[in-house]
């Protein structure tokens, strides 16, 4: 009997610390975060985790999301294995996660939603630009400019150019290198131009000779040649074109806004490339490029660090407009947030699927290793292609 | 005809990488039994070494000797640190130590280096073309083409006439006998690391130069395609590792090439495919290794 009497009080002492563990629990939102610290989404999980985590360390300063409420970190390295992913999601949420950030790319991020699905978690990818990773359910979003609105973008601007015809080159081993140049031939031949060929190739192909042969043989050769490959094939991809001579314009997605393409030199000198944002003098990007590296010493060379900024700053709007931290509701904010502040750029998600709204920048890269801003535009959603 | 020529030379200049690296597995795996899978990272190795010498000024020429240099280090400090106390080990071992050593060096690389990919700008001079006749043909390819064939007359020149040369032949027919009649073993193996990683180096330089980026992976995949050239070309077989090579890199080049469009999908699959028939019509490889390793 007075074991029981023991047991009875340790457990009821235990439930008061429970109970009051959960209060100090409440008085914080938590953010778990994916992001690979190996593997190929390294390079664009990395440096907007690490933008993230600057503006969340700046929010907490001033007090926590909208002053108030302190945000804790859970973060989680994937490995950009997608059966990590998986592990780690259901990981953050067991130990209590309200939102989750998922890897920069469509297919984690898919798989992560999947789990943050049952409980409908609101989920936003750090920076996956392919369309179709919101089709899983209500309470995933996008938080950079989508493919299609890119591709839409680049399109209008290469029909102002006077180019009509294009050489597709697109890899169908991801949503992202599939996708882009896909939407870019229907949004170019909706404007009256055309797709003369298309050249598959693999992620991590060793060689893009072949391809290359293929396209200086066609007849007639096209204006110009769009690509959405990323590192490190489209360095493979524009050296052996203009190695064999070819001088094609090429143009790109926002995945060739990088120090790494840029400094390849003269073989990308006018390779035209879609992108989230430009820091323009005086504008809020640069306060945040001077901001981030008085504070860390690095200077944010590409677009994933303001990205994962803006995130911060999307998370504390809808817990906001939520006034809640019950997942459902911040969902419900967020997807009808119109004309969202952001660093990079503004953001709606109102009348979206979830893919924000946000202007595109187009800039063509210089030889000498920098860029030069060509334009800004934002699509037109009733005439963006469709996943 | 002119794009099936430029197609030719296209298979021949990837065909040379693979056959040098799968020459460099070959040299290892017939001494010491050891399908070295961190000969990927050794490769890349030789890139970050091309990199890191131009980052700090040093003309092209003396950083491309620079990554061939950086390769052949590594080759034998792996051989050292890693594998010599693994000699002896049964192959499975020997394998799963070599993973273990790729990954370490691929983290190393991510963590010390960047994950990014890093960019090697070399003169635009060197991404020119030259005319045959009708046909237009790149430089680095063509350069590509006749390093590789005199990387093979220089390490054929060394297993035939010399000591060190024939004391390798030597080991991979019987280490033991090797030993017994005086001959310092951990020279001889560690000889054949240092040529292995520079035949690792003299491709890291040709990737390089030809791709214009070097990555934590940029070894990895070019290896997996060169041990499967060592396996078509008979495990072991140093013959059959050239052979191997070539025939992997002719098959990936006209598949691109000429596939039709409904099946170029699945590019991989049929190369694949294709290695698989000939290995059914010929197990052992297609110049087996005199001592029979079967595939």
């Amino acid at each position: 009997m007075k074991t029981s009497i023991m047991a009875l009080a340790a457990a009821g002492a235990l439930a008061g610390a429970l109970a009051a563990g959960a209060a100090v629990a409440q008085e914080e939102y938590v953010v778990g975060v994916m992001s690979a610290q190996s593997g190929y989404l390294a390079p664009y999980d990395m440096p907007a985790y690490a933008g993230f985590r600057f503006c969340v360390d700046e929010i907490n300063a001033k007090g926590g999301l909208n002053g108030a409420l302190p945000v804790r970190l859970i973060v989680k390295d994937t490995r950009s294995d997608i059966a990590e992913s998986v592990k780690v999601v259901q990981e953050m949420l067991d130990d209590g996660a309200q939102f989750i950030v998922s890897s920069a790319d469509a297919d984690p991020t898919i798989a992560a939603a999947q789990i943050t699905a049952a409980d409908g978690v609101p989920t936003m990818t750090f920076a996956g630009t392919a369309p179709v990773l919101t089709q899983v359910g209500p309470h995933v979003f996008g938080s950079y400019p989508a493919d299609n609105q890119q591709a839409a973008v680049l399109a209008d601007y290469a029909h102002a150019e006077g180019l009509r015809s294009v050489w597709l080159v697109k890899s169908p081993d991801s949503a992202y290198t599939l996708g882009g140049p896909e939407y870019f031939g229907e949004a170019f031949e909706a404007l009256g131009g055309a797709v003369l060929g298309t050249s598959l190739y693999s992620l991590n192909q060793p060689d893009f000779s072949a391809i290359v042969t293929t396209i200086k043989a066609a007849d007639p050769q096209p204006d110009v040649i769009v690509t959405w490959a990323w590192e490190p094939d489209f360095p493979a991809f524009i050296k052996a074109l203009r190695g064999a001579g070819v001088e094609t314009k090429v143009m790109g997605g926002d995945v060739l806004d990088t120090p790494t393409v840029r400094g390849l030199g003269p073989v990308v000198d006018g390779v035209v490339h879609t992108s989230g944002g430009f820091p323009q003098e005086g504008s809020a990007y640069a306060d945040f490029i001077d901001r981030f590296e008085a504070a860390t010493g690095v200077v944010p060379d590409n677009n994933y660090y303001v990205n994962g900024c803006d995130i911060a700053g999307m998370i504390e709007q809808a817990v906001a407009a939520a006034g809640s931290t019950d997942p459902q509701a911040v969902t419900a904010a967020m997807a009808e947030i119109e004309d969202g502040e952001g660093v990079m750029s503004d953001f709606t998600f109102k009348g979206t699927d979830r893919m924000p709204l946000r202007e595109v920048v187009v800039a063509r890269i210089t030889g000498d290793g920098g860029k030069e801003f060509v334009k800004r535009a934002m699509a037109d959603p009733a005439t963006l292609p469709q996943p | 005809m002119e794009t099936l020529v430029q197609q030719v030379v296209n298979a021949v200049s990837l065909g040379g990488v693979y056959a040098m690296l799968a020459l460099g597995l070959a040299i290892v795996f017939s001494i010491v039994r050891l399908i070295n899978f961190a000969h990927g990272e050794v490769m890349t190795f030789g890139g970050y070494g091309v990199f890191l010498a131009l980052a700090f000024g040093a003309p092209p020429l003396a950083a491309l000797a620079t990554g061939v240099g950086a390769a052949v280090a590594m080759a034998l400090a792996l051989e050292r640190a890693a594998f010599r106390a693994m000699r002896g080990a049964d192959v499975v071992t020997l394998l799963i130590t070599s993973f273990a050593v790729s990954e370490i060096l691929k983290v190393l690389f991510q963590n010390g280096i960047s994950a990014r990919p890093v960019p090697i700008s070399l003169p635009q001079s060197w991404s020119g073309t030259w005319r045959l006749g009708e046909l237009t043909i790149g430089v680095a390819p063509t350069v590509s083409i006749f390093v590789t064939l005199a990387a093979f007359a220089g390490l054929t020149l060394i297993l035939r006439r010399t000591t060190v040369g024939v004391a390798m032949r030597a080991a991979a027919e019987d280490l033991e006998m090797l030993q017994l009649l005086g001959v310092r073993a951990n020279r001889v193996v560690a000889t054949a690391f240092a040529l292995s990683g520079l035949l690792a180096g003299v491709a890291a330089v040709i990737w390089t130069a030809q791709r214009g980026s070097v990555d934590p992976m940029m070894g990895f995949f070019p290896v997996l395609k060169a041990f499967i050239a060592t396996v078509l070309g008979g495990l072991g077989s140093l013959g059959g590792a050239v052979l191997g090579g070539f025939a992997v890199g002719f098959l990936e080049v006209m598949a691109q090439a000429f596939l039709p469009p409904a099946l170029a999908p699945y590019r991989d699959a049929v190369v694949l495919a294709a290695v698989i028939a000939a290995l059914l019509a010929r197990p052992d490889g297609l110049l087996p290794a005199r001592r029979g390793e079967r595939s």
